[in-house]
């Protein structure tokens, strides 16, 4: 090669070729973007988030979450994320715009996290761990948590939460430390509609059948005794200790966000609801640090079910009883205002 | 003739000619051995060390209750902390190291105060080891391929100036008109490297762009350093080890200037077909598939440049490590490019997104053609640099063997793993648990892969080591040929 000024131009020239087209251009299109919101400039999607979630972005950077779990829904036409219920609609770069550190991921050896907040039971519901010190009481607390799992988690419908039948009150707490009935384990013998596992906001119809087993729960088996599936208080226990809820689960224990303490009088009331071997000695409990109550809360306020302008929202489909998911695809979208 | 009967060039030249190149490259070697060899030490001390940290990465994903629930040997720190030093421990270092060397024996002239360079070394060691600490400690980023905190990125980027000055510097004092090919890719990398490390740094944390945009940021510098800086120095490196070790002239100077230029101008677009169907303008992830698409312009003129200036000597590669690892590498570009274009494409990527063939992806570029291209330059510049030859032809065979079958049986576990574990994904009537489950088998393959790699790293160290403390060979026949004490000089 003759010359030193053409191999320096070009060396520039087609690096700033790239940095341009793929940051710079895009920054012009996609970088100033500004929440949603509607006619009465109320409704706005997406909000800023409380100092508890940005702690628990970094709490959740920390510990490298990302390099196992991903936080984005892809389109219905290129891939299954919504028939799986990891949500009822593709991401979208608005969906993004107050994250800092954004979590994309490029991994799933977990699953997709983009709408963990958004399978959660509906907050008002959810019941506040009981303290329990006593294997009797602690079998108490678990009963309302399986009403819980029964009922429709539906935002827009809380009338309907107080009205669920009880209906596995009775077996657990009759036996709360034998194995749980396999019909509870399974969630068939519960009378009421709907599966933690596929309570997506807005989209669960109150009269849908009693679901089997769906294809696409994570996993399918939610042991009595344990919180709702996705609540705060459930996240505690997976993170604790994944292998007492998934037994297969290849997820690291996150035990050092967690405090042994002696129960010195009343027992903590947020301390977690562990059993078997993962449980404390008599006498002692285990209490989150502020770092996972902020890891959880940043999960919980992980939801992109809120409907966006320029992407096209699949209804959620409510569990159907062991028939294939996409059946029941676009059934029920889920109605504005209606996601937390 | 020499004796043992390998077809090596003949020392031709006249002798007044030859010793007077001879001298002059003693020299120029001599200037840079001390920064040369501190770079590679460095780099081998943190390629042992990363290689440990695999291990463990490695073992946890199948036995994530391995060494307990420490904070800082969380899988979630180990991970990065394991990427961060063979990013910018092992490869970083021990790619300028060969570059510095080369640029002074192509620019023929010595190194000007090497002990500045030196000490560029000392504290890019520094930063990568707060890096690291940084992220055992609960510090890191979370931004993929920039883990180190931003006080670090400041400390790189000192030592970076000060390293990348000297190299141009001495571009700046070359002798002669010619400007080899090797010179080219050496220079691009050292020039596009600061750019693309102020440019990451700048939208990432000084000025954060909004939103997905930073995950933009963060494929387009992963890819860009693995390809304008990795990929850069090992093409460089193979287009002087190669035509140097069989004596013979590059094929073709304008197949080699067609394959640096559509190189630097598509290679650098590819970075989002990482983000294949994510939540970015679909223009953006099609002109990164049509630019890995357009890749295969420079794969395949570099590689038909290598195979034809290579074409009849292959039987060299029994003699020369250099060769062995050098060819390995060059030919492992060409796989990693191949795979690259057939992940990106839309209906491929739909299923192996998400799975482990990134983390094969990612190998293939970093370990196959990168790192054993780099093995090739140091079995050449070593000896140059401590005047010994290797101690043991056995440990090279060894160490080039545990390598490329290591690095194989890596590459075959995480792509047929990751293809099954994707399209498990992909099938909704099986629950999400099945495709983990289907890829742990996989994964412990993975970890038997990683045992025959550290085992070659280990090797290589203890090799290296010896070198170091003046244990080599004091005969002037490089190790792998015949090791008769009275042979005559085979050169390289």
């Amino acid at each position: 090669m003759k010359g030193l000024a053409p191999l320096f131009l070009g060396i520039f020239g087609t690096f700033a070729f790239s940095w341009v087209g793929l940051t710079v251009i895009p920054t012009w299109q996609i970088g100033h973007l500004n929440p949603q919101s509607d006619e009465e400039g109320t409704d706005i999607y997406p909000r800023p988030q409380s100092g508890m979630f940005v702690r628990g972005a970094h709490v959740y950077a920390a510990n490298g979450c990302v390099y196992c779990h991903s936080q984005q829904v892809r389109a219905e036409y290129t891939a299954n994320d919504i028939e799986r219920k990891w949500g009822n609609r593709r991401s979208a770069p608005r969906d993004y715009i107050f994250e800092r550190p954004v979590f994309l991921g490029k991994m799933r050896m977990g699953q997709d996290l983009a709408n963990i907040g958004a399978r959660a039971p509906a907050p008002e519901e959810s019941p506040a761990p009981a303290g329990a010190a006593s294997p009797a009481a602690q079998g108490a607390a678990a009963s309302p948590a399986a009403a819980q799992a029964a009922s429709p988690s539906s935002g827009s419908s809380p009338a309907t939460a107080p009205a669920a039948p009880p209906g596995t009150s009775p077996a657990s707490a009759a036996s709360p430390n034998a194995p749980p009935p396999p019909g509870q384990r399974t969630g068939v013998a519960s009378p009421s509609p709907g599966q933690m596992a596929n309570a997506t906001p807005g989209g669960t119809s109150p009269v849908a059948p009693p679901s089997a087993q769906t294809p696409g729960a994570p996993w399918p088996i939610q042991t009595a005794g344990l919180p709702p599936m996705y609540s705060a208080a459930w996240h505690h226990v997976h993170l604790y200790a994944p292998r007492s809820i998934n037994p297969d689960s290849n997820m690291p224990a996150y035990r050092f966000l967690y405090e042994k303490r002696r129960i010195t009088g009343e027992r903590s009331a947020e301390s977690l609801q562990l059993s078997g071997s993962d449980a404390p000695l008599d006498g002692w409990q285990i209490v989150p640090t502020y770092d996972a109550k902020c890891v959880v809360a940043y999960l919980m306020g992980l939801n992109q079910s809120h409907p966006l302008k320029e992407v096209r929202s699949v209804g959620a489909a409510p569990p159907t009883g062991g028939s294939p998911a996409p059946a029941a695809q676009g059934a029920s979208p889920p109605p504005p205002g209606a996601a937390k | 003739m020499n004796t043992t009967g390998i077809p090596l060039k003949d020392p031709a030249v006249s002798a007044a000619a030859g010793d007077t190149e001879q001298l002059e490259r003693a020299y120029i070697d001599a200037s840079t051995r001390v920064p040369v060899l501190m770079f590679y030490t460095s780099a081998i001390a943190w390629l042992v060390l990363g290689t440990i940290l695999a291990m463990v990465v490695s073992f946890k994903l199948h036995a994530p209750d391995l060494f307990g629930d420490i904070s800082f040997v969380t899988w979630g720190r180990l991970r990065p902390a394991h990427m961060n030093v063979m990013v910018y421990g092992w490869a970083s270092m021990a790619g300028m190291g060969t570059a510095v060397w080369l640029m002074a024996r192509l620019c023929r002239t010595t190194l000007r105060f090497p002990l500045l360079l030196a000490a560029g070394a000392a504290f890019w060691n520094l930063g990568v080891l707060i890096g690291v600490g940084a992220i055992f400690l609960g510090d890191s980023t979370g931004f993929e391929w920039l883990e180190f905190p931003r006080y670090v990125a400041v400390i790189l980027f000192v030592a970076y100036t000060l390293i990348a000055s000297w190299a141009v510097l001495m571009f700046r004092h070359r002798r002669g008109d010619q400007i080899y090919i090797t010179q080219w890719y050496l220079l691009g990398a050292f020039l596009w490297f600061p750019w693309l490390y102020a440019a990451g740094q700048l939208m990432l944390f000084v000025v954060p762009l909004q939103g997905v945009l930073q995950s933009a940021v963060t494929w387009w510098y992963a890819n860009n350093l693995l390809f304008l800086w990795f990929g850069a120095i090992a093409l460089g490196t193979a287009y002087y080890m190669i035509p140097k070790v069989i004596g013979r002239p590059v094929y073709s100077y304008h197949l080699a200037t067609i394959g640096f230029w559509t190189y630097a101008l598509f290679s650098s677009w590819i970075g989002m077909t990482r983000m294949v169907d994510g939540p970015f303008p679909a223009w953006m992830i099609t002109a990164s598939i049509a630019a890995t698409i357009l890749t295969m312009i420079p794969v395949a003129t570099v590689g038909l440049n290598h195979h034809l200036t290579m074409q009849g000597y292959f039987p060299l590669m029994r003699y020369s490590p250099t060769l062995r690892f050098t060819v390995f590498g060059a030919m492992s570009y060409t796989v990693f490019s191949v795979i690259a274009v057939l992940i990106s494409l839309r209906s491929v990527a739909s299923y192996v997104n998400f799975t482990q063939v990134s983390i094969a992806y990612s190998h293939l570029g970093l370990y196959a053609f990168f790192t054993m291209t780099i093995f090739g330059s140091m079995y050449y510049i070593v000896p140059r640099l401590v005047g010994r030859e290797w101690r043991y032809a056995s440990l090279i065979k060894l160490h080039f063997w545990a390598s490329a079958y290591g690095i194989g049986l890596m590459t075959l576990m995480l792509l047929a793993g990751g293809f099954l574990q994707g399209t498990n994904m992909q099938n909704v009537s099986l629950p999400f648990s099945e495709s983990i489950q289907t890829v742990l088998p996989y994964l412990r393959g993975r970890s038997l892969a990683g045992i025959l790699l550290t085992v070659s790293h280990f090797i290589f160290a203890y090799h290296f080591g010896l070198m170091l403390l003046g244990l080599g060979r004091t005969s002037t026949v490089p190790t792998f040929l015949n090791p008769v004490e009275a042979g005559t000089s085979g050169g390289h």
